[in-house]
């Protein structure tokens, strides 16, 4: 019965790409009697009633403002396997909603349009974070605005530091404190001091995040042409120390094979003492998963030689097979529902009133996608309206100001990370693996999918 | 025997006579043929449509997106032979191949023998049979990707169920997924509990046809029952177990759910296969038409099995 499951797995594989090539050309949304429709991502799923009905109002209130536009929500979250068959069938959204982790590829297999001209006819389009909107930005070309945007920091459970003697309040800030830390959690509670995730590119993607924070880098480019830079003294201490905390320090617990999912529900569950992560992206996640507000932390990225981290977020795309009509009105509406919040303190509160309402985290702590007094005009304008214990993100933020962001690999970022997967899983699996042979073996492969994008 | 009734024969190239007067057994006209197999096509002619349009179509487009490079966007590109290029430059291929080889192994090992052994246990039983064949198939009940994820708790080297039982014993805590070696073997052992249920079926449904009296035969000659399942019951399954044997094979090749789910090809690449470096391709790495070179190459190597297979099940079923 498997088999026959198997097969048919494959089969609707190979014909979803096929049929998916074969509906190249068409295009669903069309401008009909000087009405331009667009649909677009990010309407709240029917189970968040309140945000769906603050949605639709908004889409409503849009609809009025510009009456040539007409706006379709969807509420299917971003998903890259459903993504291809629908572009190349002309059904794919005009407005995509993308993990910031997606934008490289889309842009680099030209997926997504410019919009370079409607975006930078907005007013506010000079005050946004030049850090965030460096992700969506090649040469010159915009092709992408962020409704948020978060840093990679430590995420960590406040009880469980109080049980091993730490103090709650005061995250460890470099990478020593964190084996120190970690190992004391283990001895003193017997939880998993320090969790780490290795399948589904996390291992590469955090192999290039704890690097940064070495001082080192992933890539770079020499003659115009692009090679892998890891194959050092920093992505060597990492894999070190990793392999201390595994294998001498016992304080990773053995279960290292798993994805961010996995370790957010454990760490819900108080079986993790510390991990990297976006704490402010995860926040929502870990308490939808039943953790106990009081009891997260969020510290900073913790450094080595370096002071640098990986900036996550939100970002909306404009479907390639758009039209000029509907590039314009996509760039319209992102800005009334995700910029504006942002900049505009009515819009802001009436956000925020209605996620509190539902009893959605507000006041989560993030980067600000604007300058830092635009920031500061809209928290103070939803502070009556937050209920996340924002204290608890206090050390956090502050390493939001002093860290420097440094962007994830610019080329072929998710074959890199997947290629550096085995690199991790290999150090805390493997007791006797070799870093520098591991290192030396990964620079050959990433060089080689370099070598092919070039 | 039916006696041969004799008819005057038809002049030569006269019609045959109209239906109501024609004997039974009469061979057709050609117009009568003819309206037959109209019929036939005719309906026959939606499943053509369906698998014409949902299977030939895409196996037809997926030789042509092989030699082109596409970002579902613009006009496709003619590359060539540039993808099988790139596919046989990867390293991670011969692993791929290498690993699904051993699945396949694994599984048959396992696999195999598990249903057989549980269908003649199950057959054996005086009672609760019907219970037994109940909780055999309830596994293929649940949806593969639960089952999987079931598994990677139990299999969860510091609170899985798994080590716990053995820790009652004194053994372990072994890393199951954690380890390159134990990866693959725990991926196998989670898919025969998942898809055994089918065959211990198929085999006890072969087994009630197996005649009585071979067993009384070999009993009476004073044969014990390791030498009745062999001597009798073994031959006697012989083209279930071959038809299951290589259908089984051909699914293994095709192994993606465990894989996927469960260690997303880890630790160190050990459990990587060729439909998950497929997934990768088209849907990680955006890169469609190597994907389509390495369905295609896939495909040639099933199309292989299957020709094996088909003549290995006309040599056997003939005997």
């Amino acid at each position: 019965m498997r088999s026959h499951f198997r097969s048919l797995s494959a089969c609707a594989l190979v014909a979803v790409l096929t049929v998916a090539g074969a509906g190249c050309g068409q295009d669903a949304e069309t401008a009909q009697g000087g009405v331009t429709t667009i649909t677009v991502m990010g309407m709240p799923a029917a189970t968040n009633a309140k945000g769906r009905k603050l949605f639709q109002d908004q889409v409503a209130a849009f609809e009025k403002a510009n009456p040539g536009i007409k706006v379709v929500g969807s509420d299917m979250p971003w998903d890259v396997k459903t993504f291809a068959p629908m572009l190349a069938g002309g059904s794919a959204p005009t407005v995509l909603r993308v993990p910031l982790t997606e934008p490289a590829g889309l842009i680099e297999r030209r997926q997504v349009a410019d919009i370079t001209k409607e975006a930078t006819a907005l007013a506010e389009y000079r005050s946004l974070n030049p850090d965030i909107m460096s992700y969506v930005t090649r040469n010159g070309v915009t092709y992408g605005l962020p409704e948020k945007a978060y840093a990679l920091g430590l995420a960590y459970n406040r009880a469980l530091f109080a049980k091993a003697g730490l103090d709650p309040d005061k995250p460890p800030a470099t990478w020593d404190d964190v084996r120190a830390y970690a190992k004391q959690i283990k001895d003193k509670t017997g939880a998993v001091g320090f969790g780490e995730i290795t399948t589904n590119n996390s291992g590469g993607w955090h192999l290039t995040a704890y690097t940064y924070s070495e001082g080192g880098s992933m890539i770079e480019q020499a003659g115009g042409r692009w090679t892998a830079a890891f194959n050092g003294d920093a992505a060597r201490r990492v894999l070190d120390r990793w392999r201390a905390m595994r294998w001498e320090d016992d304080s990773m617990g053995g279960n290292v094979l798993g994805k961010q999912e996995d370790m957010i529900a454990q760490f819900a569950a108080g079986k993790i003492g510390m991990w990297v992560t976006s704490p402010s992206d995860i926040y929502p996640t870990y308490v939808t998963n039943g953790g106990k507000p009081e009891d997260f932390g969020a510290g900073p990225m913790p450094q080595g030689a370096g002071s640098a981290t990986l900036v996550g977020g939100t970002i909306h795309m404009v479907n390639a097979k758009a039209t000029p009509e509907q590039r314009a009105a996509a760039v319209k509406w992102i800005q009334y529902r995700y910029l504006r919040p942002n900049f505009d303190t009515e819009a802001a509160v009436a956000t925020a009133k209605a996620a509190a309402a539902d009893g959605t985290p507000v006041g989560v702590p993030v980067l600000p996608i604007f300058d830092q007094a635009t920031a500061d005009k809209i928290y103070k304008a939803i502070a009556p309206h937050a209920n996340v214990p924002q204290d608890h993100f206090a050390a956090y933020v502050a390493s939001l100001g002093s860290l420097t962001f440094t962007p994830e690999p610019q080329v072929a970022s998710q074959e890199i990370y997947a290629a550096l997967d085995p690199v991790a899983q290999a150090v805390l699996t493997r007791r006797d693996a070799d870093p520098a042979a591991l290192l030396a073996d990964a620079e050959t492969r990433v060089n080689a999918i370099l070598g092919k994008q070039q | 025997m039916t006696p041969v009734v004799a008819t005057a024969p038809s002049p030569a190239g006269a019609a045959p006579e109209a239906a109501p007067g024609r004997r039974a057994g009469a061979r057709p006209g050609r117009s009568d043929r003819g309206r037959r197999a109209l019929a036939g096509l005719v309906f026959l002619l939606p499943a053509l449509a369906c698998f014409g349009y949902f299977a030939w179509w895409p196996i037809g487009r997926s030789v042509v997106l092989a030699l082109q490079q596409t970002n579902l966007v613009d006009p496709a590109r003619w590359v060539g032979l540039r993808n099988f290029e790139v596919l046989f430059a990867d390293p991670l291929l011969p692993t791929a191949v290498l690993n699904t080889l051993w699945y396949t192994v694994l599984s048959l090992l396992i696999g195999l023998p598990a249903p057989l052994v549980l269908a003649v246990l199950i057959s054996e039983l005086r009672r609760f049979g019907a219970p037994a064949r109940v909780l055999v198939y309830l596994p293929v009940i649940v949806p593969p990707v639960v089952s999987v994820l079931l598994w990677k708790i139990f299999y969860d080297p510091d609170s899985g169920l798994i080590n716990a039982v053995l820790g009652l014993v004194g053994l372990g805590p072994y890393p199951w997924l954690q380890s390159p070696a134990w990866a693959m073997p725990s991926l196998v052992v989670e898919a025969t509990w998942a898809g055994a249920g089918g065959a211990v079926l198929i085999y006890l449904a072969a087994l009630v046809a197996v005649p009585r009296e071979l067993y009384e035969a070999a009993e009476t000659d004073g044969a014990s029952i390791a030498r009745r399942v062999w001597h009798v019951m073994l031959p006697q399954l012989r083209g279930v177990i071959l038809v299951l044997l290589l259908l089984q094979i051909i699914g293994c090749l095709q192994v993606f759910t465990e894989p996927y789910v469960m260690t997303d090809g880890g630790p160190e690449n050990a459990t990587v296969t060729v439909l998950l470096m497929i997934y990768r391709y088209a849907f990680l790495f955006g890169d469609y038409g190597t994907a389509t070179a390495l369905s295609v190459l896939l495909a040639v190597a099933l199309a292989v099995v299957s020709a094996l297979y088909l003549r290995l099940t006309r040599g056997w079923s003939s005997r």
